[in-house]
Formats: C-alpha cells, structure tokens, sequence
C-alpha cells in the first residue's frame, strides 16, 4: 500500500533525507522545507521503503505536491 | 463546577520511536547550553570567600541558610545571573526567589555573606525592586535573609541615590506593610548604615544573638569629626578607636532588643532565627489550597523533560505548541478557547496542580492559504495577526473578569506588518491587547520559550507589563531583541547603500557594518545576556518550566486579593457553548 509524502505549504526543499529504496519507519525525518523564512520539517508517514522522490533540494513546490512515494 | 474542571478534553500525543531518533540532537544541544548556564550558576555560589571560611566563623552562608529554610524541593530561583552593572564580583549580591517556607509560599531574599559581608553594590537596588514588585503582584509575604555589611564604598556613586537606589527598597517595604504584605527579616552579622535600614524596615524582626543593626558601624563612628585632613596622630585615634568598636560594635542585641525593642526575637543558634521564621510563617494568611483547587492535583501524562525534544533549538523550526504544553498541564488536559479562530495563538485553561489557569501562546508553522484573511500572503505561526489579536483581548478581559491567573508563552517574530497589516488595524489591537491586561488584576507569568521580538514582546504579557507580569523566564532556546539582527542592519543601512551605490563607491564598508550590526544583535540576545541584563528574571532548564509554574499558581492562589466563585465563572461556559 504506497503513501505519498504531500507539500503542506509552498516553499523550497532545503534538505532532503530521503534516498530511493531506502527502508525507512513512520516519524523519521523525510524533507524540509522553507517558507516565510521558517523551516517546516515533513516526516515519513508510514514504515516502508523509499518508492519514487519527486524533488531535490532547491527545488519550489506548492502546497498538495506530491514530493515522494514510500511503499 | 465538578463536570468542568474535574476530567476536562486530554491532548497531546506520546513521542513515537521516529521522534524520539529524530529529537536526539536537539536533547543533547540543549543539554549542553544548560550545563554552560548552570556554570554560570556555580560561579555566582561559589562567589566570594569559600564556604568553610564562612562556616569556620561559626556562620552558615545564604546558600545554606535558605536550604534549611525552604521546604525541600520548592525553591525556584530568579535573578541568579542578574549583574546589569557588570560588577567584578559577578553578582548583585542578593540571592532571591520563590520557595514554600512550613507550607506556605514567599518570596525570598537574601545578602551573600560571603562576598564583603553581603555589601551594597551597584545594580543590587534594581534587584531588590524586582522582588518587592513581585511580592506586591503574587499577595505573598517577603522573607528578608540580612546580612549586609553596607555600601562598597569605592563604588557609591553607583547606587547610594538616585530615583531606584539603595535606599528605594526601604519604601517599597512600608508600601507592603500598607497593602498587608508582611516583611519578615532574619538579621545576622554587622548591619550598619544601609544594612541598618535594610533591617529595620521589615515588620518583624529575628535576630541573632552576634549580630548587629546601626545608623553607622564601626568605620563611620571611628571616622567622625573629620578635620580636613589625615596626620600621625588622628591616624593612631583612628586605631583606637576601630580596635573598640570592632568588640564593641554600635547597635548589639544588648541596645536593640533590652533597650529599644526593636528585634522581636533574639536566637542563640544560627538555625534558631530559621527556626523563627518557619514557625511565625505558620501565622501568616494563607488560603488551604482546597478552597481555590477545582480538581485533584495530577502530573501530565508526557514527561515534562521532553520539551526538550519538542522545542527546537533551531529558530527556524516549526513545532507543534500543544506538545509542549501537553507536558505542563495537569493530566495534559485543557479547554481551549475558540480554536476555530486566530489560529496563530492559542488561548486556554490548563489546570497546574488542581488550580485553574489561563494560558496564552504562541502557535508555530503554516496557518493554511486563506489565512491572514485581509491580505493575500500566507499566515504564519509566530506572527501575530487580527483574529488572534482580536481573540487574545477577548479572552484576556475574561481572564481578568474570572480571576484567573495567566501564564503566556512566547515564540513570536512580530506583528503582522504592511498597508493590509495597517487596514486590518494591528496597530490598534496591539494596544488595545496591552490595555486589556492592564485592566485585569491577575498575577501573570512569561515563559519565552523562543523568540520575544518587536511589539509582540510587550502585548504577549512580557515583563514590560510591570503591574501584572510576576516573572519571566527564558530558556537555553530564548533570544529577546527588537528584531532580527539582519533585518535591523537592512533598516539600518539600506539608504547608506542607496547613497554608496549613487556616489560610486565601495559598497564592502557598508556591508562590513552591516554585518557588524547582525552579530551584534545576536551576541546581545543570548540566554546569558538576557539574563544578565535582566531581559528575563532566570533561564531555566526545560524540565524545570513546570515547577516554577507551581509555584506562581500556589503563590497567587494562597491569599488573592480578590475572589470569582468557580460557579459564577463565564469563560468555562463561554468554552463549553
């Protein structure tokens, strides 16, 4: 059952912790991004493996982005 | 009022395996700035001549008095790093804080003896004050520890006079006295001068059998009658006449309890004048804590020491505030007061050990696309804009109309700013926020958990607030400035770049003050400056924010001065719908 990691808000990924096939748990950090001169940190939202990573760091996203897929 | 107060909505969640990975290195950061602060802490107790010399005299120092004095476990300190005039001696020379004494709380101070025999030194007066004013805002009595050798001479012109000087304190005690506020003071040592008015402006007086209490000491009474100049032999009258005075000093127990009456009690032993105001404490008034209590005291259901996971060291990152708070509330339960409006700001009552509490904070991270809803840029948490404003006001006169102490917590980068800012009316509501406390007459407390900048550090119950914030506390994570060091170098030298630019000069001068400025800002806005300065009363260590919230709700609950039945209370209502 594959989740996806949504952009909350819009702004810029600044660090990305994801690598694809990765093995990650629910909670680890995913990405951050920066917004409004604040860094808001995603998560994972489920234990799985890294599937798909649709950003890079530097890259502007918009709120509902589907920024990467954990399977 | 049972179905209210006794089981109210739990909140917050349990720190799941990820978070607790993740936090590990915001626990160790944090745990290395408090152990920087608490040495800081260390140097001001172990200020002066050492313990055992003290001890070696057949005198206890402060530090040991105050422990025998105050219940086990209650003692919460304020004003430890205060020293705003830098003295050498690294201290204002006044211990204080707050502390339950046989059951019942006060505020507490104390002279260090340790260092020149507890002298006046400069910045000392402003500490006192601090005190005063928060005995006169908690309704508790004040327990003075004298033992106060005078002024250090060399630096008089530091704080003998002045509008808030040595001798301020003295009517800050009479103005107690005419409120009901009892001052009591354990007298030891050689008193003379100042510390003869330090001893005999508190109500009752305990004395030690060694001590003394003088218009003038020993120095003075030598050193009278001056003639202009020093020669051979008014040197030798000199001598003789310090050799009498230093075993036969002016104002012994002998003139000041047989003949005037002036000290109340005299005690053999140290521990005796202790012992004295243990036992006159019982006599004071004091509510038993059931009559205000709404609900059985009870611990949060998180541990508090996690807030130190849970509030990031990094300014720029966002954090979720009901955590927080999750571990400081009774139960971690809480009523929140319209949580469908001014999402930025959280306004609630919490229970601190069965007493009933408002709290106000800052709430952190983006607000959604549609919010501000008068401007079309994104609201952020931190900021404050109209809904929140308008909410805080609201339930801060409610506050005020149920007497309900209040504790804030701040995060905050500012007030919203802007021509739609300006429609919208902030301006306005920030004062209309700082009239609504000043309307109340409740005890309030500021933790600044992060950022205290701009105006949103007056409105959001900060120690500018004087005649209601009791105390503020900082945190290892605290920075406290008008506003960020960047943004103040841009307001700063924008116009010189503009001119620099135009001229066709160099621009890397300019930049180099800009820059300058920044780290100014940031080295002036530290934890230990801003306890040094006084921009907060102590940092604490995270684990510790609930205790020193204990001791302000028991302290302003044990003798209000005035009283809303829990019956006749309308914000629970207002809440419930």
């Amino acid at each position: 059952m594959a989740e996806d990691i949504i952009a909350p808000l819009a702004g810029k990924i600044v660090k990305m912790y994801l690598e694809v096939g990765a093995t990650v748990e629910e909670d680890d950090d995913a990405l951050v991004i920066e917004a409004m001169k604040m860094e808001t940190p995603i998560y994972v939202p489920c234990d799985g493996t890294v599937k798909e990573i649709k950003v890079k760091e530097g890259d502007n996203v918009e709120e509902d982005d589907v920024l990467a897929i954990i399977g | 009022m049972r179905p209210y107060f006794e089981k109210m909505p739990e909140f917050g969640k349990a720190l799941k395996k990820g978070q607790l990975k993740r936090t590990e290195a915001n626990l160790e950061a944090v745990r290395a700035e408090e152990a920087n602060i608490e040495a800081e802490v260390e140097k001001v107790k172990n200020a002066g001549f050492p313990t055992e010399k003290i001890n070696a005299r057949g005198q206890m120092t402060v530090w040991q008095r105050l422990e025998y004095l105050v219940d086990e476990g209650t003692w919460c300190p304020l004003h430890t790093l205060y020293n705003p005039a830098d003295n050498v001696e690294g201290t204002t020379n006044v211990i204080d804080g707050i502390g339950r004494i046989s059951g019942r709380w006060a505020v507490i101070i104390g002279f260090d003896n340790k260092v020149m025999a507890g002298a006046w030194l400069a910045g000392q007066s402003e500490n006192i004050l601090r005190v005063t004013d928060l005995a006169k805002r908690l309704n508790v009595p004040l327990i003075w520890l004298v033992n106060c050798s005078g002024a250090k001479l060399p630096e008089q012109e530091k704080f003998y006079a002045n509008r808030r000087g040595a001798g301020t304190p003295f009517f800050r005690h009479a103005e107690l006295e005419q409120l009901g506020i009892p001052v009591l003071a354990g007298i030891y040592g050689t008193n003379p001068a100042g510390g003869g008015y330090q001893s005999i402006s508190p109500t009752v007086l305990f004395a030690h059998k060694n001590c003394n209490i003088a218009v003038g000491g020993a120095g003075i009474v030598s050193g009278m009658a001056p003639k202009g100049h020093f020669d051979l032999e008014m040197a030798e009258a000199i001598i003789d006449k310090a050799k009498h005075f230093k075993s036969v000093p002016p104002g012994r127990v002998e003139i000041h309890h047989d003949h005037t009456g002036f000290f109340r009690y005299v005690f053999e032993e140290e521990q005796g004048v202790l012992d004295g105001l243990k036992d006159y404490m019982t006599k004071l008034p004091a509510y038993d804590p059931e009559f205000f209590q709404v609900a059985e005291p009870k611990p949060p259901k998180f541990p508090t020491e996690e807030i130190a996971r849970l509030l990031p060291m990094e300014q720029k990152t966002v954090y979720d505030f009901n955590e927080i708070l999750a571990r400081l509330a009774d139960g971690s339960e809480q009523m929140e007061f319209r949580p469908d409006y001014g999402p930025e700001v959280y306004t609630g009552l919490i229970k601190v050990n069965g007493f009933l509490v408002a709290c106000i904070a800052n709430r952190q991270g983006y607000l959604g696309k549609e919010y501000p809803e008068y401007a079309d840029y994104p609201g952020f948490g931190g900021k404050l804009y109209r809904q929140g404003m308008i909410k805080m006001n609201e339930f801060i006169t409610l506050c005020g109309r149920d007497r309900l102490p209040v504790i804030w917590f701040q995060d905050t980068t500012g007030i919203d700013v802007g021509d739609d800012a300006e429609k919208a009316e902030l301006l306005g509501l920030g004062m209309s926020q700082i009239y609504s406390i000043q309307q109340t007459d409740v005890p309030m407390m500021l933790v600044v958990l992060r950022k205290g900048s701009a105006a949103a550090h007056y409105v959001l119950g900060g120690p500018t607030a004087n005649r209601h914030n009791a105390f503020t506390l900082g945190t290892v994570a605290s920075e406290i400035y008008v506003m960020h060091g960047e943004t103040a170098a841009v307001a700063t030298y924008s116009r010189r770049l503009v001119k620099e630019q135009a001229a066709g000069n160099p621009l890397e001068p300019v930049i180099d003050k800009m820059n300058t400025l920044a780290q100014e800002y940031h080295d002036k806005s530290r934890p230990l400056f801003c306890a040094k300065t006084g921009l907060v009363d102590e940092i604490v260590p995270m684990g510790a924010i609930r205790k020193y919230m204990e001791a302000f709700t028991a302290s302003a609950y044990q003798n209000p001065k005035s009283i809303c039945p829990h019956h006749q209370m309308i914000l629970p209502r207002i809440i419930k719908g």
